[in-house]
């Protein structure tokens, strides 16, 4: 092969790799603009004549819209919006906050049988917690938290913890020991020289942590709709989850587009080092 | 003198560890407690409401249960399946993603989207896309092709597929990351001398960089095991709860939640645990190996 046509196609490779990847979210994107009668008779793959009206429905005031026979409830979807965005900044801080303590435990000071508490903390990543929904929910009202944030962040934490020791501990396992002990001579105690010098340095890997934790929370919608029932308490997923017509309502999806926006920011900021993360996690066989 | 401050070392990292295993412990223990005590009873609430302790019965019942047999016949295709094509793309488009080329960042960008998007719109996504709601220009088509692939395959066969699908889009986008994350973590030195040795590339991938990556992939293929085996909710959503084709996790959740029986569906939950055990065995040999390595 030439390298001329090696070069193309390579390059039609990526092209199709880009269009697998979107292509279910423009779809669905596209069907969310639509007009009823774009929808019926219009082209699935574009859009004529977009109109915004599901997503302007979204934060339309009063109790309900009648369209036809149907009367449509509305949302207090800008609460939803907030109530999301509290669950996932406290699970990403839950997370991380416990996470990095706990990773630096295993892999910097390594206390006997550290090697087996992290496999014990990485095996509890197997747990599935939506099957075990109905004794999780015997624990949140026991703790007092039914229908409070708390609960979804305690649970979404959880989750998310596993991975994130796992690889955290694995990046201080690796670190040299003389990064931290150049600072101790220096007379810093051990807590100035991790939050000064060693967590700086794994900024990456916190990122990798950070981005699987949003991840794990926005894949759920089960247990968001479980543990919170008071309309104005929901998140996203759990209220748009018990619209229970969600998978005919095309205003579901444009309020999760809607959601999602500042999410995929994010990602695309933190890619990057995401993967960077990851790789610093990986090297020396993690 | 050395000996103290190692000691003050150690509880320290008790302390340290002490916030997330709290955390795990207290949110899990007891869920986990319950499940397997309620499974050794007959708790349900089409009985008097007693729970009185039968032993292994429920198990006992399980495994004489076809169709217990079948749930889980379909759980490990659904994982295999899946977990194939998964590590197969997702090997696929690390090493389309490692090669330096134009445009490769906004791809990277676009691979990366799948997993990162909430999945309670994209699996919106796939079910509009795969089972349209009656009225939209494409559902008679798309009608017709389920009913094509229903009748050569068997009933339910689209319905797997569909969820099937959704898995393989959405995890493959995190494999795909991962393993390019483990592809930079291998020094380039080794490829570049890999090269010199190696005939063709096809050789390369096979003897030098699959092998090199075998620990990511492990690790890959576990967290894909667990997202099938725990699967309940994408499953769900994707057949519209019409589940033809429960898995273990629907089936569960079916059980208890439908009909109440608890017992049974303790049972049927916990019946994965060996499975998750053997895999957990596994993953822990081949990246977590016992033997230190001189750093």
């Amino acid at each position: 092969m030439s390298p001329r046509r090696r070069r193309l196609g390579h390059a039609a490779l990526l092209v199709l790799v880009a269009v697998y990847s979107l292509f279910p979210i423009y779809f669905i994107t596209i069907q969310s603009l639509k007009t009823p009668q774009e929808d019926v008779f219009g082209n699935p793959l574009y859009v004529a004549d977009p109109t915004f009206e599901n997503y302007t429905e979204l934060f339309a005031g009063g109790e309900a819209k009648v369209r036809g026979y149907v009367i449509v409830p509305r949302v207090p979807f800008l609460l939803w919006l907030v109530n999301s965005a509290l669950v996932l900044l406290a699970s990403l801080a839950l997370t991380l906050v416990t996470g990095v303590l706990a990773a630096y435990a295993l892999g910097r000071l390594r206390p006997p049988g550290w090697r087996a508490w992290r496999r014990i903390l990485f095996a509890s990543y197997v747990i599935p917690h939506t099957i075990l929904f109905i004794p999780l929910y015997q624990v949140i009202v026991r703790l007092g938290l039914d229908d409070n944030h708390a609960a979804l962040v305690l649970i979404y934490s959880t989750m998310a913890l596993p991975f994130c020791v796992w690889i955290l501990s694995a990046y201080y396992r690796h670190l040299p020991r003389e990064i931290e002990e150049s600072a101790l001579v220096e007379g810093a105690t051990p807590a100035t020289a991790f939050l000064r010098i060693v967590l700086p340095m794994s900024r990456n890997v916190l990122i990798a942590a950070g981005l699987f934790t949003v991840g794990t929370v926005g894949s759920d919608f089960m247990l968001a709709s479980i543990f919170l029932l008071d309309p104005d308490k929901q998140t996203v997923a759990a209220g748009l989850g018990v619209m229970d017509v969600s998978l005919e309502e095309l205003v579901a999806v444009a309020g999760v587009n809607l959601a999602a926006i500042p999410v995929v920011i994010a990602c695309a900021a933190f890619a990057r080092g995401y993967v960077r993360g990851l790789t610093a996690a990986m090297l020396e066989g993690a | 003198m050395l000996q103290t401050a190692r000691r003050r070392q150690v509880a320290a990292a008790y302390a340290l560890m002490a916030p997330a295993l709290a955390l795990v412990l207290g949110v899990l223990a007891y869920p986990l407690g319950w499940e397997i005590w309620i499974s050794l009873t007959s708790f349900s609430s089409r009985g008097d409401g007693g729970a009185a302790f039968v032993g292994l019965a429920s198990y006992a019942r399980l495994l004489r249960d076809a169709e217990f047999w079948r749930a889980l016949a379909t759980t490990v295709a659904y994982f295999a399946v899946t977990t194939a094509v998964k590590l197969v793309l997702g090997v696929g488009m690390a090493l389309l993603l490692a090669r330096p080329s134009r445009g490769r960042a906004l791809v990277f960008l676009a691979v990366f989207l799948p997993w990162a998007y909430p999945g309670g719109v994209t699996v919106v996504a796939w079910y509009w896309m795969l089972n349209p709601p009656l009225i939209t220009g494409y559902s008679v088509f798309m009608g017709n092709l389920k009913h094509a692939v229903d009748g050569v395959f068997g009933t339910g066969a689209y319905a797997f597929l569909s969820v099937a699908l959704f898995n393989i889009w959405r995890g493959g986008s995190f494999t795909a990351i991962f393993l390019l994350a483990g592809l930079n973590a291998i020094p380039t030195e080794l490829f570049e001398y890999a090269r010199l040795e190696t005939a063709s590339a096809w050789q390369r991938l096979r003897e030098v960089t699959l092998p090199l990556l075998r620990p990511y992939m492990a690790l890959a293929v576990f967290l894909s095991f667990t997202t099938a085996f725990a699967d309940l909710g994408n499953v769900w959503m994707l057949t519209g709860g019409r589940v033809v084709f429960p898995v273990i996790g629907t089936h569960a959740y079916w059980l208890a939640v439908k009909s109440g029986q608890f017992a049974e569906a303790a049972a049927w939950t916990l019946s994965l645990v060996p499975l998750l055990a053997v895999a957990l065995v596994f993953l822990f040999r081949w990246f977590d190996p016992h033997e230190e390595k001189a750093a």
